[in-house]
């Protein structure tokens, strides 16, 4: 087994809970001492977090072996943390983003920022830096509304996936659409949807001028990429294939680190994996 | 930041000599200075101790609402534990790589928890390291086994052979032909009075039959779904056979469950049933009664179960 180290000491993963209203979020901080940046993964959402596990972890490592600190968590409602998933909304999400965000960037002054959002996570990332927080965004393939993403979810959860499943639970996506439509709960891979999660995720959508890296440069004044990923890309976006091997997508750590770095003005000399 | 909730604790433990982490789900009524037995959790094919749609968590919190201290461990190289999953994952599975481990995981566990022992539970792959668990660890008091399976993936057939099979099987005479070629096989078994697959999983067989037939309480709990390729053989039938009458071997269908056992019914079904067999076999002092309702549907194969609208996560 491999330790990664960070100035000979052992780099520390600290899992913990953080305290939210009504809920305990389970974060990992990948804590790393005098860190250049500070980075905030605003991860896969629900049923992809399953998917996406293993390379989103092994991002967060490749970033903290660079001098890079970041948290990571799971939404309100998913994996670790508390609460129900059926109870939980947009506005809980955002929150908890704007709550993880501000504990970061107070753990010390003058390191800089990052929010990084995958798909739905890509919303919620961009909505909170649209209102200030962070000082660069990267956004791995955000979808123009969170409806998208739920529909893509649920088109591959009512087609391949239910062949895992009883021939009783099997329907098609226009019936589960409809169903949601209808004001009734749907469950998506052992997750409760709810008609009102359905409803609002229309309206949840990435600001306009986020769209577009030049865009939102001019708008905010600050480094945004937005970048979206292809099947090479998998299992961090669909189509999951091989979510159980080890696939090495050192080439995406290493073009985004590249950026990271030179949107938070990391020092050339600090830009290397250190303690290796 | 802090480690534990009200209910939960988060874990790492360092007898592998890398960091395992995890999650102890406290049980609601410890009484002091008895030992208990735990559950373990294993997660060997899914990337996270959450298991699909969480369903992990949502056991755990459960098995320890009626009383039994339940964890979580991400394997070595899962989730958010150390290192990289073995390069060959399925190929280490099956020939029982994780066996050992989770054995030493389990003793650290009961030495760190004062447990006096632990059910080990696992789904598919996780199913496969916990029997081979079960055969190489003192510690192990039962299993819970969802859907395992007892047979090694077939090798793929060639493009033009599935090709040529597909065009002859749609024909009258290969209806014929195939029908011919599966009576002889069933023929074949026959005369060899060796009834298994040759892509049985062997010495998986072979941990069954060290741990059954001694008696170590096993409930294995199957989804309703159809059998995938390689899987013919009927292995429930005859695992039962091999157990022997001094056996604790419990079989249970979960209705309207599908093979992650996720879904609500699945999760509830799971639930209900493992519940009822832990305390049938570990008793606590207050679930006597519900113990005895369980055992009247012991051993019965195949048992439906439909549970109630209890399913939801906490």
């Amino acid at each position: 087994m491999h330790k990664q180290t960070h100035d000979d000491c052992t780099l520390l993963e600290c899992a913990g809970y953080f305290t939210v209203s009504g809920a305990v979020l389970y974060t990992v901080l990948h804590e790393v001492p005098d860190p250049v940046a500070r980075v905030l993964l605003v991860g896969p959402f629900a049923s992809e977090r399953h998917f996406s596990y293993h390379p989103w972890v092994r991002w967060a490592r490749y970033l903290a072996a660079r001098g890079i600190e970041v948290l990571r968590y799971d939404y309100r409602g998913v994996g670790e943390s508390t609460g129900g998933f059926e109870d939980m909304g947009f506005d809980h999400w955002s929150e908890d983003v704007g709550v993880l965000a501000d504990w970061l960037s107070r753990r010390s002054q003058g390191v800089p920022l990052l929010l990084h959002g995958l798909e739905i996570g890509a919303i919620l990332a961009a909505r909170s830096f649209e209102r200030g927080l962070g000082d660069a965004l990267l956004l791995w393939s955000p979808p123009v509304h969170a409806n998208q993403a739920l529909r893509s979810s649920l088109m591959r959860w009512a087609g391949l996936e239910q062949l895992f499943e009883s021939a009783e639970n099997r329907r098609s996506a226009a019936d589960y659409i409809r169903q949601l439509e209808q004001g009734l709960s749907i469950e998506v891979a052992g997750y409760e949807w709810s008609s009102s999660l359905w409803r609002t995720s229309f309206d949840f959508q990435l600001p306009a001028n986020l769209q577009d890296d030049g865009v939102a440069y001019e708008t905010f004044k600050r480094p945004v990429k937005v970048l979206k990923l292809g099947r090479e890309a998998a299992p961090l976006v669909k189509p999951y294939v091989g979510y159980d091997e080890v696939k090495d997508l050192s080439w995406l750590y290493a073009s985004n680190f590249e950026w990271v770095a030179a949107a938070l003005q990391i020092p050339k000399e600090d830009r290397h994996e250190q303690g290796n | 930041m802090n480690k534990a909730t009200e209910r939960r604790r988060l874990i790492t433990l360092h007898g592998l000599g890398c960091a395992v982490r995890g999650t102890y789900h406290k049980a609601q009524f410890e009484s002091p200075g008895t030992k208990h037995i735990g559950v373990l959790i294993l997660n060997s094919l899914s990337p996270s101790r959450a298991a699909a749609g969480d369903s992990a968590v949502y056991w755990a919190d459960a098995f320890a609402k009626s009383g039994y201290p339940a964890f979580r461990l991400d394997m070595p190289g899962f989730g958010d534990s150390d290192g990289d999953p073995p390069p060959e994952l399925l190929k280490f599975i099956n020939t029982g790589g994780y066996g050992p481990i989770a054995s030493t995981l389990m003793r650290e566990l009961s030495e760190q928890f004062d447990l006096s022992g632990v059910v080990v539970v696992g789904l598919c792959a996780g199913a496969v390291s916990a029997l081979y668990t079960a055969a190489a660890s003192k510690d192990c008091r039962g299993l819970v086994l969802m859907d395992p399976y007892f047979h090694l993936p077939l090798p793929p057939r060639s493009w033009l052979w599935q090709k040529l099979i597909g065009r002859i099987s749609r024909t009258a005479l290969g209806r014929v032909v195939s029908n011919a070629y599966d009576r002889f096989t069933d023929l074949r078994l026959y005369l060899r009075r060796n009834p298994m697959p040759e892509n049985t999983n062997f010495p998986l067989i072979k941990c069954w039959k060290t741990v059954a037939p001694a008696g170590l309480p096993i409930l294995l709990l199957k989804a309703p779904t159809t059998k995938p390729r390689g899987e013919e053989f009927d292995y429930v039938r005859y695992l039962l056979e091999q157990a022997g009458s001094d056996s604790r071997v419990v079989v249970k269908v979960v209705e309207g469950a599908g093979h992650t056992f996720s879904n609500r019914t699945g999760r509830g079904g799971v639930r209900e049933l493992t519940e009822g067999w832990l305390n049938l076999y570990f008793p606590l002092p207050e679930y006597e009664t519900y113990s005895n309702s369980f055992c009247r549907g012991a051993g019965v194969l195949p048992t439906p179960l439909r549970p109630g609208p209890t399913a939801s996560r906490a």
